[in-house]
């Protein structure tokens, strides 16, 4: 009997959209509360408002990715591309080199962001290469041109006041977390309530059909990489004032962490399934690992496995996940 | 009438394309810089390559058959902490060697579970493990390296036979395998066939499931096997082996004309691709002795090269 009601507990939920995010959900909540119950001011305001600012430029980033995953794409480029631009960015701002201001940074910042995107768009759509194939050449290629930028010096001594911003920000929220809540909510709003959001779902569940329906297959998949450029040319400028200093190695494996999330977070690899909110969570549960485990003060010793404890965390969220809803398929074919 | 029918019928278009590529590299180099063709000297620099040579291997298998791993560089971290770890314990190399290529072979079979067995996409799962491996490896070694395996193991990477370093002919022996496994062989075709359409691969009664653990295990045993030389060539096992190689051997395998997407490629030219980037890195390195080209080079020279194929294999079909 009561395995019954179990069974039909699992099916409800397995059979629901929100299948995924309740897993996320589930699996922070049981870390808040472990954690929680060791050591309480680990629930306080400044615990969060950390996790909170180390999300932002992963969240930021990842809206981007999700859409580009959503129409069968992949970008593992990101990573190179935010060092690329961070060294760019502090090459412009640096009090050290004669300076411009921050007003050329930023405009000089976001364009080349978004140009290098226009251009795997372009070849993805008009070159017809794969975009995994394109990405992985600019992920190896950007890092070479970055290197080159940086000429082997690490960038340090940004300007003051911008420091101050991505550190206090505007009523005492980093600036970084005020612009990933605008870029969420921009996509959120590009995905619900335009049609162009709801076109890119069409052409990742059926390339075929979306061709047939007349949908602009070429200029959509131009745009994801574009928006994606562009974000993670904001993410950048949001986020880099708040190091030391820049180094030749910023952005290494972001891309992974990016694309890690985004699946995660219940985005099919396959195209045309998803939601922001999934991938949100997941970009939660990636980041508070290794607060966490600082927090708990587990030692040096503890702090080696932190990767391994990431690994196991996307291993349970989505095997299990797979799981319940492969048993729920059979419980409905039955 | 009869070119146009003739070229659509060509199969080898890419292998032409990067055949053409490398010959057009050589001869600039060797015009430009008279000993760069010397053949002691490329065998002398060609160490670093063998490793990645064996890696790519088994990577075009799995890319064939319409899968990815991106945990082999992880999966090379845990065999090295495995591999030092047994060593420090027991001190025989011949012991520590088998922990080496079973700790492999289990990572391979991990992935390959999940893969065969929930059926999860390759992507997701050799992503996480690529986190986890690598996590465990760290975990375990904390931190401390070992060395020191002695003057015989280092012969492994370092010794060679009539001038050729051994890796090579490992390499050699691996490659003419896999090329008639994947050409000669049943499972060889099924593997084209799971990556051309798997739901018809399991219609038509093939054992896909056996076939890609089988295949994930293999991977992960190669993976077992290019620590060895590894550990070998720098005679040290640290938690930070293998880094970054995953990107490397994928792109010489796209560039090698195996289909990203499944069920098209072979090892011809997978070895061409290979050596092509091998090439493309000397001359860079060695023309403008400015490190940093070379990746620039490396990632132009990727896509460049699809781009070539897509457009001359698309007007070859107009």
């Amino acid at each position: 009997m009561i395995s019954h009601s179990m069974k039909r507990a699992f099916r409800s939920v397995g059979s629901s959209v929100q299948q995924r995010e309740f897993m996320l959900f589930l699996l922070i909540a049981l870390t808040c509360l472990v954690v929680g119950c060791f050591d309480s001011n680990f629930l306080t305001g400044h615990v969060w408002r950390e996790i909170l600012v180390r999300c932002a430029p992963t969240a930021i980033v990842a809206c981007g990715m999700m859409l580009v995953i959503v129409t069968g794409e992949i970008d593992i480029s990101v990573g190179s591309l935010m060092a690329l631009l961070a060294a760019m960015f502090g090459r412009i701002v640096s009090q050290n080199e004669a300076s411009a201001s921050c007003w050329i940074g930023i405009p000089v910042t976001l364009g080349v962001g978004t140009f290098i995107g226009l251009t795997t768009g372009g070849l993805v759509a008009w070159g017809r290469v794969p975009s995994i194939i394109v990405t992985l050449g600019l992920l190896t290629a950007l890092r070479g041109v970055t290197t080159l930028v940086m000429g082997g010096q690490n960038i340090d001594a940004l300007p003051e006041r911008l420091t101050a911003l991505a550190k206090q920000g505007l009523l005492g929220v980093p600036l970084s977390v005020w612009t990933a809540a605008a870029v969420i909510g921009l996509t959120a709003i590009l995905i619900r309530q335009t049609s162009l959001g709801r076109r890119l779902y069409a052409l990742g569940s059926s390339p075929e059909s979306a061709r047939m329906a007349g949908l602009h297959e070429r200029r959509l998949k131009l745009f994801v990489f574009a928006y994606t450029g562009f974000l993670t040319a904001l993410a950048t400028i949001v986020d880099v004032p708040r190091l030391p200093k820049i180094e030749a190695g910023i952005g290494s494996d972001f891309e992974l962490l990016v694309v890690t999330c985004v699946v995660v977070g219940g985005v099919s690899i396959a195209g045309g399934r998803g939601t922001l909110s999934g991938v949100l969570l997941a970009v939660i549960l990636l980041t508070m690992i290794r607060p966490v485990l600082t927090f708990l003060d587990i030692g040096e010793a503890g702090e080696k496995w932190t990767k391994a404890i990431q690994g196991l965390f996307i291993l349970l969220a989505v095997v299990f996940d797979t799981a319940v809803v492969r048993s729920s398929i059979r419980e409905r074919a039955a | 009438m009869m070119m146009a029918k003739r070229d659509r019928d060509f199969r080898w278009w890419h292998e032409t394309v990067l055949g053409v590529l490398l010959i057009g590299l050589l001869i600039v180099a060797g015009s430009l810089m008279p000993g760069f063709l010397r053949i002691e000297g490329q065998l002398l620099l060609s160490r670093q390559l063998w490793e990645f040579a064996i890696l790519s291997l088994g990577m075009t298998l799995i890319i064939i058959s319409g899968g990815i791993d991106i945990s082999v560089g992880s999966t090379m971290g845990l065999c090295a902490v495995m591999f030092g770890q047994c060593h420090f314990a027991s001190g025989s190399l011949a012991a520590s060697s088998f922990a080496c290529l079973v700790t492999g072979a289990a990572c391979g079979a991990f992935n390959g579970l999940l893969i065969a067995q929930f059926r999860v996409h390759p992507l997701i799962v050799t992503l996480a493990t690529f986190a986890a491996f690598r996590g465990i490896a760290e975990g375990l070694s904390q931190g401390r390296s070992w060395s020191k395996f002695g003057d015989r193991f280092s012969e492994i990477a370092r010794g060679t036979f009539l001038g050729v370093p051994l890796p090579g002919y490992v390499f050699v022996v691996l490659a003419i395998g896999c090329a008639v496994f994947l050409s000669k062989t049943p499972s060889g075709r099924f593997l084209y066939a799971i990556g051309h359409n798997e739901r018809a691969s399991r219609f038509s009664g093939i054992a896909v499931e056996k076939v890609k653990f089988c295949l994930y295990t293999f991977s992960g045993m190669i993976a077992g096997l290019t620590t060895l030389i590894y550990v070998s060539r720098f005679d040290t096992a640290k938690a930070d082996a293998g880094k970054g190689f995953e990107l490397d051997v994928i792109t010489a395998v796209v560039l090698g004309g195996t289909s990203i997407y499944g069920g098209r490629g072979n090892i011809v030219g997978t070895t061409l691709g290979l050596l092509l980037i091998h090439e493309t890195r000397l001359f860079v390195s060695r023309y403008w002795k400015i490190d940093e080209l070379r990746s620039i080079v490396i990632g132009l020279v990727l896509i460049g090269a699809v781009l070539t194929c897509q457009l001359v294999a698309g007007r070859a079909r107009r």
